[in-house]
């Protein structure tokens, strides 16, 4: 195989290990805001929040001049995962 | 609830409309359509105030849902008014563009040399992508079920040899990703077309679906499963008339000519036509194609075996390859006729020898 395209598929799994490591992280993180939210008698599910970081992803994704629409799409899966992860708190 | 926004809304503006829409736990979808972009919202309406929406900066207009399915309503549409769904490497098999895609090939993998025939035969021919059934639902239980994994199998190898793209059924949800390894879109059958984990399961994978309407399904119902599919993530749905249950018993299924022109006002997606499985006959099968691109349809997906009468399934309804070239030369001007290019014959013709 082509050594150029060997080392870009390193490169791209080298990224993917830390895309799960960051999700690994996200997750983590929301379950200790699982934890926060239930100490202050706050609901774990919270929209407007989920909003909120959907809407600055899509900022964050226009800025870096990638399509606003595909990384929405992305963030909202990591929403639904990291929400399940709280609610399995 | 649709929302249009105004032509100098800033990105802002639209974020600001969107991220309100989902505070309240409602997913937004957006399009730009001839300058402005349209916000569709996709879940419970009633937990949305319309006043307080239209007041928001950046909104024109705030209108309620025509239709029970919201992505694949002509209101969220993308630029250029229709979807366009490119197939396996999109040089020579696209739906939903001003070229006729034309799918074709046996009803089920039976082994190598017929399916490496029909395929140089097809491709000869003008068509754009193989089907092949590797997994076949029938009727009887003591039916051929067709080749499973080793058709799939096959189909690739076809693909890889001779260049097509191919088309086959998935049964089950848990053959989904193993389906999409071999195959460049994945089909839902007719009896399927209302199993909703097949649906999301199909919508979670980034290959083209090829959904055919249920036997006795209405238009809407067609929808809402498409709706399904592209709920899930999955844009690419090309949906597929093959003709419904009636009274008339002269023909297998009674081609639902009228569906073709209503999909076409009611989605923006592909809409393609079987003419094999409508007429149950393969004498029916040429006019059948020509009335279903007269009437706007965006492809054909027709049944085509070397020696249909030692066919292990449908052979009644297949035509034999010099059969197809004919259906081919008949459907042309019909094509012209109604704008449409058939220059997949020409590319086909460039694509790699077998």
């Amino acid at each position: 195989m082509n050594a150029d395209l060997i080392r870009l598929r390193a490169d791209i799994e080298r990224i993917d290990r830390a895309l799960v490591d960051l999700i690994r992280e996200r997750v983590s993180a929301a379950r200790s805001t699982a934890a926060a939210k239930r100490a202050a008698g706050l609901p774990t599910l919270d929209p407007p929040q989920e909003a909120a970081v959907i809407r600055r992803a899509a900022a964050l994704a226009r800025a870096s001049g990638l399509p606003a629409e595909d990384v929405r799409d992305v963030f909202w899966r990591l929403v639904a995962l990291t929400r399940a992860a709280e609610l399995a708190e | 609830m649709i929302i249009v926004t105004r032509e100098d809304a800033t990105s802002a503006m639209i974020d600001g409309i969107r991220e309100h829409v989902e505070s309240y736990g409602v997913r937004t979808q957006a399009v730009d359509q001839d300058g402005r972009v349209v916000i569709g919202c996709l879940g419970e309406a009633d937990r949305l105030h319309a006043a307080t929406i239209a007041a928001l900066p950046g909104v024109a207009d705030v209108t309620a849902w025509r239709t029970p399915y919201r992505l694949a309503s002509p209101a969220l549409a993308p630029a250029g008014g229709r979807t366009v769904v490119r197939i396996g490497d999109g040089a020579r098999a696209v739906a939903g563009s001003t070229e006729l895609l034309v799918i074709a090939g046996p009803c089920a993998v039976e082994g190598q040399q017929m399916l490496r025939e029909t395929a140089l035969a097809v491709r000869r021919a003008g068509a754009g992508a193989l089907r092949g059934g590797a997994f076949k639902p029938r009727t009887s239980p003591y039916s051929f079920r067709g080749l499973e994994r080793e058709g799939l199998r096959l189909l690739a190898e076809c693909r890889r040899d001779i260049g097509l793209p191919v088309v086959s059924e998935v049964l089950d949800p848990r053959q989904v990703e193993s389906v999409a390894e071999h195959v460049d879109v994945l089909q839902i059958g007719a009896r399927n077309m209302q199993n909703y984990p097949l649906l999301c399961e199909v919508g979670r994978v980034r290959r083209p679906v090829l959904l055919k309407r249920g036997m006795s399904a209405t238009i809407t119902e067609l929808l809402l499963a498409a709706e399904y599919v592209l709920a899930a993530g999955n844009p690419d749905v090309i949906l597929c008339e093959r003709g419904i249950r009636t009274f008339e018993t002269a023909t297998r299924n009674t081609l639902d000519v009228a569906a073709i022109a209503v999909l076409r006002r009611e989605t923006h997606l592909p809409v393609i036509v079987d003419p094999s499985h409508a007429a149950g006959r393969a004498d029916l099968v040429t006019p059948l194609a020509c009335a279903a691109v007269a009437a706007g349809a965006d492809g054909l997906i027709v049944e085509v075996h070397p020696q249909p009468a030692a066919a292990r399934s449908d052979g009644e309804q297949s035509l034999t390859l010099s059969q197809f070239s004919e259906l081919m030369a008949a459907v042309a001007p019909f094509a012209r006729a109604a704008g449409r290019g058939l220059s997949a014959s020409g590319v086909a013709r460039e694509g790699r020898a077998a």
